[in-house]
């Protein structure tokens, strides 16, 4: 993993988290405001538009009324057609909103001579004139403000139109239709009109701004738009052909529901300029009159997104400010940490006297710094000590070893031994274990004639063992010289090593004397183990006296036995090294194989056959750790006649 | 190396296996400590299950065998085969301590 520091962690930690936090707020910002200012622009869109209902309807509920009152006025036929026409003018004269009004009856409906009668009176510059409609020309009775009023049978806004005659304003015609009871029967009379322009009303609507670019639109129940900004929509398209043309299916939708007078609320481009924009449309109080309102959303949410990027750059300086800060601060925290850090390294690299910075802050950086302060005294005192103990082992280990070569110093070495006398052959070895050992051997002339040779085995190891070797040998070697038996020898060193001998050491020991001139050998045995007698008809243990081992006690009595080597017999001493050296499956070498093994070597000499039994112990063991010393003795005699 | 004791009359019962060697004999002579700190100076060792013993393992016998001998106890064998009693014979332990071919006769004898 890539090394970075703990500056670096920290900044990026905190950093990262403030990011998110940041973030999250601004998103959050963001989604409520939009939906708040949605609301709103609906709410806003929504009350301009029941403002411009609201004016509408206070323009023409009265002529609403008026023509209505009119229309019931005229149910009584007692009216002439002189006064008829004055109601209607006027009505005109006291009314300007209406800019004309007519009566117009069913053919021959005043008069069984009159195909019309439709007196129209109108607002022009220069005052109200009166005049009739019809005329071959002119069937009114055809037109549609006369027949929806007649076939619907109740009052209706006709589409608007433009008046061509006068000042080619919008108008739009109010009709309501009027009965007389004839012979029991309501027989429809005529109706009654009131033309009104919607001037006044494009004028609205088209001023009504919305944001930058929004506008507003109307459309009549059959949805032809009567005001829109695109001016070649206006009493040209309706909602539906303008769908059509488009292929929009959600447009002919909307236009349904306008036409039905249904209210809503939604998104889509608009018609003028294909921008995204929130639509608002509801009725208005005209037969089916629809108003709608179109905004763009870019303009709507143009405050929210200006207040959002306004977050963003705050947010964006306060995360630099915050950056400089955390760097700062942790840079200042890691500061003491970094130098500790330095000496770490040299003193790691071996400069144990490298100076600590001085950290006095009471916090875990100062418990690091003292605890650390602590280590580098500790481990300088660590050092001293181990230097010293060090050199300390290394002066008893030489003292060890200086030890156990004096040791094996005192042990006879140097063959061929005795070679001025050719009545016997004498060879023995020791191969000492790691640890220092107890093995001990010995061979000396008593007298000319009578030649002493000894093997003992100390218990136990160490330098304990070691002295009490030493101690055996030289006390064996002055107690022997003084030419008494084994058996004699054994009990003297017996009591000398029991007395006093606290640590309750003990040792083995075979104690012979050959005399040269007759092969006789004299031989005692203090718990060793019993020798290999090599003769020419065979080869076989010394019976085993069973008799105690030397030391343990004081007061043992040994017995001294006796035998005759003819020429060419071997005696083979041994200490248990021989017998239990182990191979690395744990099995002992026993006494079985060591003679069987030597069944062939009575032709040897004194220094082969110890070799080859040497041998024969090596291959056994296979490199096992050798744990005892294997120490080993021959007496081959070879009788006066040689 | 395990041990086994059954206190049988005046006499503790130990009961020895495995190999009675350098490691093993300092067992058996922290063992034998307890006893002597317990006043239990009599004690049968019966080495059926002993299958080897060195001579670290003959001087631990013999270091508790002498304490025990200075309060008036006494340890006795039973059970020695094989090499243990080829060892006890050869070093003249059989001449030393009262050994018996069964633990009956080592109670009784």
């Amino acid at each position: 993993m890539k090394r970075r520091s703990l500056t670096v962690k920290l900044a990026a930690l905190v950093l990262g988290i403030s990011t998110l936090i940041l973030g999250a707020v601004l998103v959050y910002n963001l989604l409520f405001s939009q939906a708040v200012i949605i609301r709103l622009a609906e709410d806003n869109s929504r009350s301009l538009g029941r403002e411009v209902a609201n004016h509408l309807a206070a323009q023409i509920k009265p002529i609403e009324l008026a023509v209505k009152n009119i229309a019931l006025a005229l149910e009584d036929s007692a009216l002439n057609s002189r006064e008829i026409t004055s109601l209607a003018r006027r009505i005109v004269e006291g009314n300007e909103d209406v800019f004309g009004m007519t009566v117009a009856f069913e053919p021959f409906g005043i008069s069984s001579d009159k195909l019309f009668f439709a007196p129209y009176s109108y607002r022009t510059d220069s005052g109200v004139k009166t005049t009739s409609l019809g005329g071959t020309g002119y069937r009114y009775f055809y037109m549609d403000w006369y027949q929806l009023a007649k076939e619907l049978g109740c009052p209706v806004w006709t589409e608007p139109y433009f008046e061509e005659s006068g000042a080619s304003e919008l108008m739009t015609t109010y009709s309501v239709p009027f009965y007389r009871l004839e012979d029991g029967q309501r027989r429809f009379i005529g109706v009654v009109t009131a033309d009104i322009s919607l001037k006044w009303l494009q004028h609205e609507v088209s001023s009504i701004k919305l944001y930058d670019t929004g506008y507003a639109l109307i459309t009549t129940h059959n949805g032809t738009f009567i005001s829109h900004p695109v001016e070649e929509l206006v009493l040209n398209q309706t909602v539906f052909s303008l769908a059509e043309g488009m292929g929009d299916q959600e447009l002919w939708e909307i236009g349904r529901n306008m036409i039905e007078g249904k209210t809503g609320f939604l998104r889509r481009a608009s018609v003028r300029d294909n921008k995204e924009s929130f639509l608002l449309y509801m009725p208005l109080p005209i037969g089916g009159w629809s108003l709608a309102f179109l905004f763009p959303v870019d303009e709507v949410f143009a405050d929210v997104r200006e207040l959002s990027r306004n977050m963003l750059l705050i947010g964006g300086l306060g995360f630099l400010v915050l950056t400089g800060a955390v760097i700062w601060i942790s840079r200042k925290i890691t500061k003491p940490v970094r130098d500790l850090s330095d000496v770490a390294l040299q003193i790691a690299q071996g400069n144990l006297d490298a100076k600590l910075p001085d950290i006095r802050t009471r916090d875990e950086v100062g418990d690091l710094a003292i605890a650390f302060g602590e280590m580098q005294s500790s481990i300088k005192e660590f050092i001293v000590d181990l230097t010293e103990t060090t050199a300390q082992k290394e002066r008893i280990e030489s003292e060890l070893r200086i030890g156990r070569d004096i040791q094996m110093g005192i042990l006879p070495k140097i063959f061929p031994a005795f070679t001025e006398y050719a009545e016997f052959d004498i060879y023995a070895s020791v191969e000492p274990a790691k640890e220092v050992g107890g093995d001990l051997y010995d061979f000396f002339l008593v007298d000319e004639n009578h030649f002493c040779f000894l093997i003992g085995d100390v218990s136990g190891k160490g330098v304990p063992a070691a002295f009490f070797m030493a101690v055996t040998k030289t006390l064996l070697k002055v107690v022997a010289e003084r030419g008494v038996s084994p058996g004699a020898i054994l009990e003297k060193v017996n009591n000398d090593l029991a007395e006093d001998n606290e640590s309750c050491m003990f040792v083995t020991l075979f104690v012979a004397v050959l005399d040269i001139r007759t092969g006789e050998v004299n031989y005692a045995s203090a718990g060793h183990n019993p020798p290999v007698l090599l003769e020419n008809s065979g080869v076989k243990y010394l019976k085993p006296l069973n008799e105690p081992l030397a030391g343990a006690m004081t007061g043992m009595t040994y017995t001294t036995s006796s035998l005759t080597l003819k020429p060419g017999d071997t005696l083979f001493l041994y200490t248990d090294g021989v017998t239990e050296a182990m191979n690395k499956a744990d099995e002992l070498y026993t006494d079985e194989r060591l003679i069987v093994f030597m069944k062939g070597l009575y032709e040897n000499d004194a220094k082969s056959m110890i070799e080859a039994v040497n041998q024969s112990v090596l291959d056994f063991s296979g490199g096992a750790d050798q744990s005892d010393d294997i120490t080993m003795l021959t007496l081959k005699y070879l009788g006066m006649g040689k | 190396m395990e041990f086994t004791n059954d206190k049988q009359g005046d006499f503790l019962v130990v009961g020895i296996s495995g190999r009675l060697d350098a490691t093993t004999a300092a067992e058996f002579e922290a063992q034998c400590d307890q006893w002597v700190e317990a006043k239990q100076g009599k004690i049968v060792v019966n080495m059926e299950g002993v299958d080897y013993i060195s001579s670290a393992g003959l001087r631990s016998i013999l270091t508790s065998a002498k304490k025990l001998k200075a309060m008036d106890g006494e340890m006795r064998f039973c059970g020695l085969t094989g090499m243990v009693a080829d060892v006890f014979g050869v070093s003249g332990f059989a001449s030393m301590f009262k050994i018996f071919d069964t633990l009956e006769q080592a109670l009784n004898g």
